[in-house]
């Protein structure tokens, strides 16, 4: 079928903005009265335009585009991983570790060679770690390297 | 007279040592690529405080700042379609194809040109028209903010998208986006969920960030793994100064185009580049320049109200004055030193830019493989620092994964982020119009002026929808003739 991934947003739309619009009818009225806009008013506006802009999307969806599948899914999934896990571990491991893994392990994987990647890491990390704590003294996690 | 007067005392202000060594720090650091003006801005805010700087020297290492990190995202829309910040997204249509034909050296200079002329215009035009803003400003009512926000939304969609209706759905989604937290007027939680983050809603730079930076990281793994990225021919600095010569009437369009929607308070950044944007590619358009990735789309980053405004506003806000028609007069000493501050960093930065765009360039020339993760780690860095919580990281990394969908499916993303940013003034101008008028709805189109916005908004929805298809097999017919093609 064609059109599968504009269906497929377009329902995902369509519950959102069900969802959003219900959610705004049940605040409470705010103290004092409503004086011409609560609120609730222009969310359900947009609900309104959201819902008219999803049924259109899954009556009328545009020719899919073409998705990853195989190797370049896997290696998207890594890349988010990677992010992820480089948030996860900033602050315990400190600013310089995890950027030298998290910037290594990405050129690495978009294809530069692992010793000259994981290098690239550590100097962007030093540099910016030096920059930005004793050059902006804004701090960045040291962690593991901390010196008491 | 008196105007001059204060200019001269900006001046003298601006103008020392002290202050000249800030300004050129400002604007050498946040050339850095990949490091838009609103991180550069957002990251300096508190600096200028820890240090314990003067006002006037505050304002003048943000304004450097802030035009440094311009042209530094001018840098990363041309050479790596990641737009530094918003006005420079409209810089990432037409000087990315340019780069890929080996023009990077030229639209770089060119882009440098444009925004030292935009911003001059902008400046001039800023201390001119100041004793009339005050008057001019306030013919403006609610009622017409709110139309001429949606007209700002409509004018998106003959640029960004082949479907108008994927911008309307992109624009609600910016929109909705920008509800979340506790609502100004009458304190209710909206979509907070309970979780503290998002009391204070959602920092668009996160959403900036997220939406370009890393769903640009997430588009080049993917596209290296299929059938690998073109590599970036530089090439020299082959313009010559009839080409030059031959943008200037774009560029003082696009000057006073930008600095008109500039003044508009709220309205200022995006919105200007992206009419001006619109009215080149017409105007440019009909005298047949326009499929050879003319020079002339570059002024769009040269709009100067545009991004110079929200700068002036953030600076404004945190030294505590509050922006509006009444500042000229109650605030007149500070409100003129930015000024001169503005016109030296424009200055500056044309000195600064022309000799290093080699510099630049060969900056770049560093392959993708090793920039793109460091540009991404810039991002983190950013975002890390401006609340030093992962928690933002995390929103970041939805952002970008959300982006990825979204470009996938051809939803622009641009609207999404104009939405973001004009969304908390759009209800909060629905507000005011209606308690003006009791509640009546009519009040929205209630005058002649309102009346004209709807309309031009109205046709700018519908018209590339009609007219968009015959355009685009014009296009082509055209790509198909010249020589120079993709």
């Amino acid at each position: 079928m064609t059109g599968f991934g504009d269906r497929i947003l377009g329902l995902g739309l369509l519950v959102l903005a069900v969802a959003y619009g219900w959610a705004a009818q049940q605040w409470p009225e705010p103290f004092g009265g409503a004086e011409g806009v609560g609120p609730e008013t222009f969310p359900t506006i947009l609900s309104v335009v959201l819902v008219a802009g999803s049924l259109y999307l899954m009556i009328k969806p545009d020719p899919d585009a073409r998705w990853p599948v195989g190797k370049s899914a896997l290696e998207l999934l890594v890349s988010v991983l990677v992010l992820v896990v480089y948030a996860l571990l900033l602050e315990p491991l400190g600013f310089v570790i995890a950027t030298t893994l998290a910037v290594g392990t990405l050129s690495w994987r978009m294809g530069a060679a692992p010793k000259r990647a994981f290098l690239t890491g550590l100097g962007s990390a030093v540099v910016v770690f030096v920059l930005f704590n004793y050059g902006l003294s804004l701090s960045l996690p040291a962690g593991l390297l901390e010196v008491h | 007279m008196e105007t001059l007067g204060f200019l001269m005392e900006g001046f003298a202000v601006a103008l020392t040592p002290y202050n000249l060594m800030f300004a050129l720090f400002g604007a050498f650091v946040f050339c850095l690529p990949g490091l838009g003006p609103a991180n550069g801005v957002a990251i300096l805010i508190p600096l200028a405080f820890t240090l314990g700087l003067p006002p006037e020297t505050a304002m003048i290492l943000l304004t450097a700042v802030y035009a440094g990190a311009m042209y530094g995202g001018r840098i990363s829309s041309i050479l790596l379609n990641i737009p530094g910040d918003e006005p420079a997204m409209m810089t990432c249509l037409d000087g990315y194809p340019m780069a890929r034909k080996g023009r990077a050296a030229d639209a770089l200079a060119v882009s440098a040109i444009a925004s030292f002329s935009g911003g001059l215009i902008g400046t001039i035009g800023l201390i001119m028209l100041a004793p009339v803003l005050a008057r001019f400003a306030l013919t403006f009512g609610p009622a017409e903010y709110f139309a001429l926000f949606l007209l700002a939304f409509a004018t998106l969609g003959g640029i960004t998208g082949k479907n108008p209706m994927k911008t309307v759905i992109a624009a609600a989604l910016g929109i909705m986006i920008s509800t979340v937290g506790i609502d100004i007027s009458t304190g209710t939680q909206r979509y907070t969920f309970g979780v503290l983050e998002l009391y204070e809603g959602i920092d668009f730079i996160l959403a900036i960030v997220g939406l370009f930076a890393i769903s640009e990281l997430l588009f080049f793994v993917e596209h290296r793994m299929g059938e690998g990225r073109e590599k970036m021919q530089v090439g020299k600095l082959s313009l010559s100064l009839k080409e030059l010569v031959t943008t200037i009437p774009t560029q003082l369009r696009g000057g006073i185009l930008g600095f008109i929607s500039g003044v508009l308070p709220g309205a200022g950044a995006s919105l200007g580049s992206f009419i001006s944007y619109t009215l080149e590619k017409q105007v440019v358009g009909k005298k047949g320049r326009f499929g050879e990735g003319a020079l002339v789309p570059m002024l769009t980053l040269g709009v100067p109200g545009s991004g110079t405004t929200a700068v002036l506003l953030a600076m404004l806000i945190s030294l505590n004055i509050t922006p509006g028609p009444l500042m000229f007069t109650q605030n007149a000493d500070i409100v003129w030193g930015v000024i001169a501050a503005l016109l030296i960093g424009n200055v500056l930065l044309l000195v600064l830019n022309i000799p290093l765009v080699g510099f630049f360039v060969r900056l770049l020339s560093v392959p993708p493989m090793y920039l793109l993760p460091i540009v991404t780690m810039v991002a983190f860095v950013g975002i890390y620092s401006i609340s030093h919580s992962t928690f933002d990281l995390y929103f970041m990394i939805a952002f970008g994964i959300a982006g990825y969908f979204l470009r996938k499916l051809e939803i622009p993303l641009v609207p999404i982020i104009l939405g973001l940013l004009l969304g908390p003034e759009m209800e909060k101008n629905l507000g005011h119009a209606l308690v003006l008028s009791d509640g009546d709805w009519s009040i929205l189109w209630g005058s002649p002026l309102a009346i004209g916005l709807w309309t031009v908004a109205g046709l700018g929805l519908v018209l590339p929808y009609l007219v968009g298809p015959l355009l685009r097999r014009r296009m082509n017919a055209a790509i198909k003739e010249s020589p120079v093609s993709d």
